[in-house]
């Protein structure tokens, strides 16, 4: 706790955010301070921020972690539901049980994918990168056929809309629950045991073997929760479009993965603080709404993410603890077996 | 050193939105009225930004008119732009959706904040205000095959191809020329409807195979703009140049090398500038509490007598008859 204001990564991503606030409500003379701007931002974050989560888990987990198929699973997630749930439940008669449905076979289908890239990294021994490159597109193609390629409408319910329309206490519903996400997850990493071993199987994989930690248990949990997170994100993009679509956001991928480094989230591994995602996701969302505010093209836009990029980086290379980041380390891979077993 | 550093960082990022501040053109008072098309810096949608700005020229002091769209062609980013615009309150917004149905949603808060809603080529759209059609399908075939009929004298046999059948409009443009060469009893559609997949290669080959199968053949309708590019080279070929007449929609850059040739006697297509006009045009109307009546001239070209009817939810949908046809004479005029 001692420790809370010594973070720099946090410092400089908090900065960042106040300064871009300063820096829009000047520019846009004062129009940016208004409510509905805000609820409107708070809104729009939450499916591409749940998308950096799953990519920060996977990456937490070392062994060249990431995830490239939440953007997938998001979107068969939702095609899944919306073709499934109409054939159990009669939208009409019961909205919530249409809206119900709609969200346990959407989290049940996220739950199978993510157990199925859990599976071929640390049961088969795939490659993270190039296994869920290909589960990505199994899923896109998945949902292309399954939707036949066009955006399929929801049935009108009304709790479903809610959930991505409405407003609880002036927050919409889903940054609330972006919030409560980010925040069990921040407690899992820090306080339970299993973000405690996650973080040193990160690390080092091979001292973790021998420390006695399951590891492959633990690849396929954290796949397996990264494939819920992107298809909770599948949903609140169904609830907020009232549609799915197969190819939907499909610009969103590397700006999670960019959301997830800007983060400090360390991509060998064994690093990352959900507190520095949030404001990681709200800073881009700031400067993206900012910008669209004040009629600047979107190529800028672009542009000016990879600056904010390279100034953290650049604020993060001369922090002295951070500087091993830029010497190579010897890591070990979890199919390495232990010296003195035998068979193998 | 570490504030150094940071302080350096920080500067970038100030520095960052001040060029983003001098980009901001001032704010003024007249009414606000965004374009947000499918994709920015694609030819058709440059095309489209030359008539808003000709829009907002032409309404200096009355309009700010302005074209934005996503860099990356993806209906969530299109959303999001819409989004903030809903949020900054513009008084209207005029859309080329990406996909009509990921946008009702927030089209619809567009509504509820009193914001102005006009669509283009989106007749299922619901939350809109006007959607504005460039013409009707069936009656732009009917036209097409009207101007083949006179090239091949009213006589003969034809064919026609399209991109897919799976593409509505183009199999309305093909029955729609097939309804009218019904009104010739000498004309005989032959194999109708060839499938080219929008793949010139393809229309190549099937051009030949019409060819050889009906060597006494004297005309072809072309759907995709590809089509006449494949027909027109199969003619080229079989020195079968001037016998035999072919129209369809196609690009005056592409088409031209057939268009000079006379391989292909001429092609249609539809203005994005006229539509770009059209939609701010309509706009600027509802923002000042004018309606779109049945029959209406916009003074846009190809908009002179307008049909009115009622959309799929609150709102119109106006089409016009804005295609466009061009010849070896004056392909030139069009640049695009």
């Amino acid at each position: 706790m001692k420790r809370q204001f010594s973070d720099p990564q946090l410092n400089f991503l908090v900065g960042i955010n106040v300064l871009i606030l300063v820096a829009a409500t000047v520019l846009s003379h004062g129009d940016f301070l208004d409510v509905y701007n805000f609820q409107s931002m708070a809104s729009q974050l939450p499916e591409l921020a749940l998308l950096a989560i799953g990519v920060s888990l996977a990456m937490i987990a070392g062994n060249g972690g990431i995830d490239l198929s939440g953007l997938g699973m998001a979107n068969l997630a939702g095609v899944v539901a919306a073709t499934v749930v109409p054939l159990l439940v009669d939208a009409d008669a019961t909205p919530w049980g249409y809206t119900g449905m709609f969200v346990v076979v959407a989290l049940v289908t996220g739950l199978l994918g993510g157990l199925l890239n859990g599976w071929l990294i640390a049961g088969v021994g795939l490659t993270p990168i190039l296994c869920t490159l290909g589960t990505q597109l199994i899923f896109t193609g998945a949902a292309v056929v399954l939707s036949k390629g066009s955006s399929v409408r929801l049935a009108s319910a009304e709790p479903m809309s809610m959930i991505g329309n409405e407003n609880l206490f002036g927050v919409p519903i889903p940054f609330i629950i972006f919030m409560v996400v980010l925040l069990a997850i921040g407690w899992l990493l820090r306080y339970s045991p299993f973000g405690i071993r996650l973080f040193l199987l990160g690390t080092n994989a091979k001292a973790a073997r021998y420390a006695g930690i399951p590891g492959t248990r633990m690849l396929v949990t954290t796949y397996a929760l990264c494939g819920v997170l992107a298809s909770l994100a599948g949903v609140i993009i169904a609830a907020r479009t009232a549609s799915v679509k197969a190819d939907y956001g499909s610009s969103y991928l590397l700006i999670a993965i960019l959301v997830a480094v800007m983060a400090g989230v360390r991509p060998q591994g064994g690093y990352g603080r959900m507190v520095c995602l949030f404001f990681s996701a709200t800073a881009l969302q700031l400067l993206s709404s900012t910008f669209n505010l004040l009629d600047i093209s979107n190529f800028f836009r672009d542009c000016a993410w990879g600056l904010l990029l390279l100034c953290f980086l650049a604020s993060a290379r001369i922090n002295l603890a951070d500087y091993r980041l830029f010497t190579p380390r010897k890591s070990a891979t979890l199919a390495q077996s232990p010296p003195g077993s035998t068979n193998k | 050193m570490l504030t150094k550093t940071k302080c350096a960082a920080a500067i970038i990022a100030l520095g960052t939105l001040s060029v983003a501040g001098v980009l901001h053109a001032q704010n003024k008072k007249p009414v606000d009225i965004v374009t947000v098309v499918k994709i920015t810096g694609m030819s058709w949608f440059n095309r489209m930004e030359v008539g808003v700005k000709e829009f907002g020229a032409a309404n200096v002091g009355v309009v700010n008119a302005r074209q934005i769209g996503p860099a990356q062609s993806d209906a969530a980013q299109q959303q999001r732009l819409v989004e903030d615009l809903v949020a900054k309150k513009v008084d209207a917004i005029a859309v080329v959706s990406m996909d009509p149905l990921t946008l009702e949603p927030v089209l619809k808060r567009a509504l509820d904040r009193g914001i102005k809603v006009v669509t283009h080529e989106a007749d299922n759209q619901k939350n809109t205000l006007v959607d504005i059609e460039a013409f009707d399908n069936t009656a732009y075939g009917a036209r097409l095959n009207e101007r083949l009929a006179e090239c091949m004298g009213k006589t003969g046999k034809w064919s026609s191809l399209l991109g897919s059948l799976g593409s509505q409009s183009q199999v309305q443009w093909a029955d729609g020329g097939a309804n009218n060469a019904k009104k010739y009893p000498k004309m005989t559609l032959v194999d109708a409807k060839n499938e080219t997949a929008n793949d010139a290669e393809k229309a190549y080959g099937k051009a030949k195979e019409i060819l050889r199968k009906h060597p006494d053949i004297k005309g072809f309708q072309g759907s995709s703009s590809l089509d006449v590019l494949g027909i027109g080279r199969a003619i080229e070929e079989a020195g079968l140049t001037g016998k035999i007449c072919v129209y369809g929609t196609g690009l005056p850059s592409e088409a031209a090398k057939f268009l000079e040739s006379g391989a292909v006697g001429g092609i249609a297509f539809w203005d994005p500038k006229d539509a770009g006009i059209m939609m701010n045009k309509a706009a600027l109307m509802l923002v000042q509490g004018k309606t779109i009546t049945n029959g209406m001239d916009m003074g846009v070209p190809g908009y002179n007598a307008v049909t009115v009817k009622k959309g799929p939810g609150v709102g119109i949908i106006v089409t016009g008859k804005a295609w466009v046809e061009v010849d070896k004479s004056n392909y030139k005029k069009y640049a695009f």
